[in-house]
């Protein structure tokens, strides 16, 4: 993996990745006490709206996040379970710092995506759902479509979008990603 | 839950003449904000377009604007003018401007950049500027379903109501009764827009037959296909219309409770759509006794976490019920059966889309769109190496080389036609014998395509054919729910046939073994998506039989993109020896 070149600056520092990006409990029981509702039924239907919301805040569910979700809802930790294993978007390990959503709906199939998943696969060494060891870096294969079509192959890192990315430019991306969101925004490559 | 809140200043209406005033009341202030003396300034805001920068044009808008109004409006389906402003000054129509960056912001509301228009929004030219509607792209649309796009803020029910939102919704509550209303969805003759085309008059009609109560309506929003994004843009442009269909559901059904299942891909369709629940209910359309009628209408959204069965009925309930989304066998069908145990009305959300005008308007004058045997409009999308892309409203019985010759403006350069892919994953891909046909839902059945969701994927002489059908298997197989042995074992079978062949470890025999294995995957799978899931592959193999040979014979992938064309050692050896 190219290192990360250390002559930008300033540069934000990240906060020291441990390997696992912590959730806290107790803000999960915070966001589970707007999930109301009046009877069994209204409860199920939450389990998944409950998963969705957290997984979007931190990233990922751990068990015991699950588990508390089943004890607000009145369910087992097994049936959330497996919801979190059944759907595509959920993530039971944490992502890396820096998350790439790579869009592999048809159109940017069409348009060369299979070079990207190819390019991610060979330089970092991960594939759909995946974190780079040193933490730094996962990737999510859409298996849907970003709806940004004009501009395929599109790519998410962040919150940023970059369209008509090419394989040179996705490595490009993502080590300017690791370096510093500043330096990032500063040369607007392929700014999509 | 991340709750919307609603607006604050509206009231709750208890009685039809409560609703007539308050629609009168929308309608004067409509017409003071496009008749009074401010400048409007409209930026439009859809997930393609936050994607180009949208939301810093906005925040740009509202750092310039000085005394015009700043208006957070949706994106109009055209994505090739996006991040797009509009304009609208006193006595003159709106006009657009587009493609555009944060630097650009000021000179175009201070009037000075006029380089930058892309048309009139209305008929009348404002200086050298022309209307939008003789632009191509816009031309040959027929706008019903997305006429509101771009034009309203879609948070605002009050702007919607000005535009004719839950008209319908009203008269199925006042003026007509429930078998009035289903009489003119059946005269209508509209026909499920998720890709089945089951005329939905009859679904309903069971629906309020069905004597269980309660009854659910449901509404699925729920776009897994990889090539699909229509559903999408009519959540962000008017989640009015989808929510009215549902009420109308509700009341023509008898259902006390819709439900809209979204998928999770489109966080601001949801926004949108559940900012148009709140206002609605604080209105008191939604809710108990609605509007003093003592008829009881709920809805609730829930969201769908990224598998495509989930849009398959059954598993859509089951999804909903929060369990794992699988489809189930059939009988009982789910306007008998479906969400817990009760009498469940499935329509898709443009289905459900067409119903308030189909109430307004009336079944005859639906009727008279479209073909013989579809009728109405359909949404369309163009993706790949199309000149133009975006999302389109367009006249059943449309001509593949009139939607993507005059609408789409045919190939980009340096791109050569090879095929269009239809039906998502479900069809297969048609050639240009097609393009003279007139597209409805059954007339590409023959030729292997499909209308489906209206999703058509462009493909140019560099996709490798082989390649593409692996691409296509590949997402059946990772989307089955593996709940039935067919589609569980079948599809990565299929997947290994052709990746031999793509590695040129082919022989000819696996073309007859893909047609014995998808015709069994075809034949014993429990529900639609197994149902379809080789079909792309043997539609493929029939319209592209010689690549596939070529690949398997002669060790050949002309495209360059199978791994058998990958230069063995050798060959690179050597060439860095001439080197």
């Amino acid at each position: 993996m190219v290192q990360p070149d250390h002559t930008h600056a300033p540069r934000p520092v990240p906060s020291p990745y441990t390997g696992r990006q912590e959730i806290d409990l107790d803000q999960v029981r915070e966001m589970l006490s707007h999930f109301t509702y009046s009877d069994h039924e209204e409860a199920q239907e939450l389990i998944l709206s409950a998963l969705q919301e957290i997984n979007e805040h931190f990233g990922w569910v751990s068990h015991e996040a699950a588990e508390i979700v089943a004890d607000h809802l009145g369910t087992s930790a097994t049936r959330v379970f497996a919801i979190l294993t059944f759907y595509a978007d959920f993530r039971t390990t944490p992502r890396g710092h820096h998350h790439m959503l790579l869009c592999h709906g048809m159109s940017c199939y069409v348009m060369g995506s299979s070079k990207l998943v190819q390019k991610v696969r060979d330089e970092y060494g991960i594939g759909d759902g995946d974190t780079t060891p040193d933490g730094q870096l996962s990737v999510q294969v859409a298996n849907f479509c970003l709806g940004v079509c004009d501009r395929s192959p599109v790519v998410k890192l962040d919150d940023e979008y970059y369209g008509h990315v090419n394989a040179d430019d996705l490595t490009d991306l993502v080590n300017r990603a690791i370096e510093g969101r500043e330096a990032m925004h500063a040369s607007e490559v392929n700014h999509g | 839950m991340v709750s919307v809140k609603p607006s604050a200043h509206l009231t709750r209406l208890n009685s039809k003449d409560d609703y007539i005033a308050f629609r009168e009341h929308a309608h004067r202030k409509w017409d003071a904000l496009w008749n009074g003396d401010a400048t409007l300034v409209s930026v439009g805001v859809g997930s393609s377009s936050i994607a180009k920068g949208a939301l810093e044009v906005l925040e740009q808008a509202h750092q310039v604007a000085g005394d015009a109004i700043v208006r957070e409006v949706s994106g109009n389906g055209a994505f090739w003018m996006e991040p797009w402003i509009e304009i609208k000054r006193p006595g003159v129509d709106p006009v657009v401007y587009g493609p555009l960056t944060v630097d650009d912001v000021a000179g175009v509301i201070a009037g000075t950049r006029d380089d930058l228009a892309v048309g009139v929004r209305g008929e009348n030219p404002v200086g050298d500027i022309r209307p939008l509607t003789e632009i191509d792209f816009f031309k040959h649309q027929v706008p019903l379903l997305t006429r509101n796009a771009g034009v309203i803020e879609p948070d605002s029910i009050e702007d919607a109501i000005a535009r004719g939102a839950y008209d319908g919704y009203f008269k199925v509550l006042f003026e007509i009764s429930q078998e009035q209303a289903i009489a003119e969805v059946t005269t209508a003759n509209v026909r499920g827009r998720g890709g089945g085309g089951f005329p939905a008059g009859i679904k309903w009609e069971s629906g309020r037959k069905a004597r269980n109560n309660p009854k659910f309506i449901v509404c699925n929003s729920h776009e897994g296909e990889p090539n699909v994004y229509k559903d999408r843009h009519l959540h962000e442009c008017d989640p009015h219309r989808i929510l009215e269909g549902i009420m109308i559901a509700c009341i023509a059904c008898g259902a006390e409770r819709g439900y809209n299942y979204i998928g999770g891909e489109y966080p601001l369709g949801i926004r949108r759509f559940r900012k148009a629940v709140a206002n609605a209910e604080r209105l008191g359309l939604i809710g108990k006794n609605v509007l003093g009628t003592g008829k009881n209408v709920a809805i609730r959204v829930r969201t769908g976490g990224g598998a495509y069965v989930c849009g398959e009925a059954s598993a859509l309930m089951y999804s909903i019920m929060g369990v794992r989304g699988q489809p189930r066998t059939k009988p009982p069908r789910s306007v008998e059966e479906g969400l817990w145990k009760r009498p469940t009305v499935a329509n898709n959300t443009e289905t459900l889309a067409n119903m308030p005008d189909i109430i307004v308007r009336g079944g005859e004058w639906y009727a008279s769109l479209g073909t013989e045997n579809s009728k109405g409009t359909k949404l369309m999308t163009m993706q790949g190496p199309s000149k133009l892309s975006g999302v389109v409203e367009v006249e059943m019985g449309v001509t593949m080389r009139h939607l993507l010759n005059d609408i789409y403006g045919g190939m980009r350069e340096g791109y050569t036609f090879k095929g269009i892919q239809t039906g998502g994953a479900s069809a297969g891909p048609i050639t240009e014998d097609a393009f003279d046909l007139a597209i409805d839902f059954d007339s590409l059945g023959p030729l292997n395509g499909m209308l489906g969701s209206g999703g058509w994927v462009l493909f140019d002489e560099d996709v490798c054919a082989v390649d593409m059908a692996r691409y296509l298997t590949a997402f059946s197989r990772y989307e089955s729910c593996s709940k039935c042995v067919p589609c569980r074992l079948g599809n990565p079978a299929l997947v290994e046939i052709l990746d031999r062949i793509r590695f040129g470890r082919g022989s000819l025999e696996d073309l007859a073994l893909i047609r014995r294995t998808s015709s069994h995957i075809i034949e014993l799978s429990l529900c639609g998506l197994g149902q379809v899931a080789p079909v792309p592959l043997v539609a493929f193999l029939d319209t592209y039989e010689e690549e596939f040979r070529q690949h398997i014979v002669d060790g050949v992938c002309k495209c360059g993109v199978c791994p058998i064309s990958a230069p063995s050692r050798e060959t690179m050896l050597e060439e860095v020896a001439a080197d």
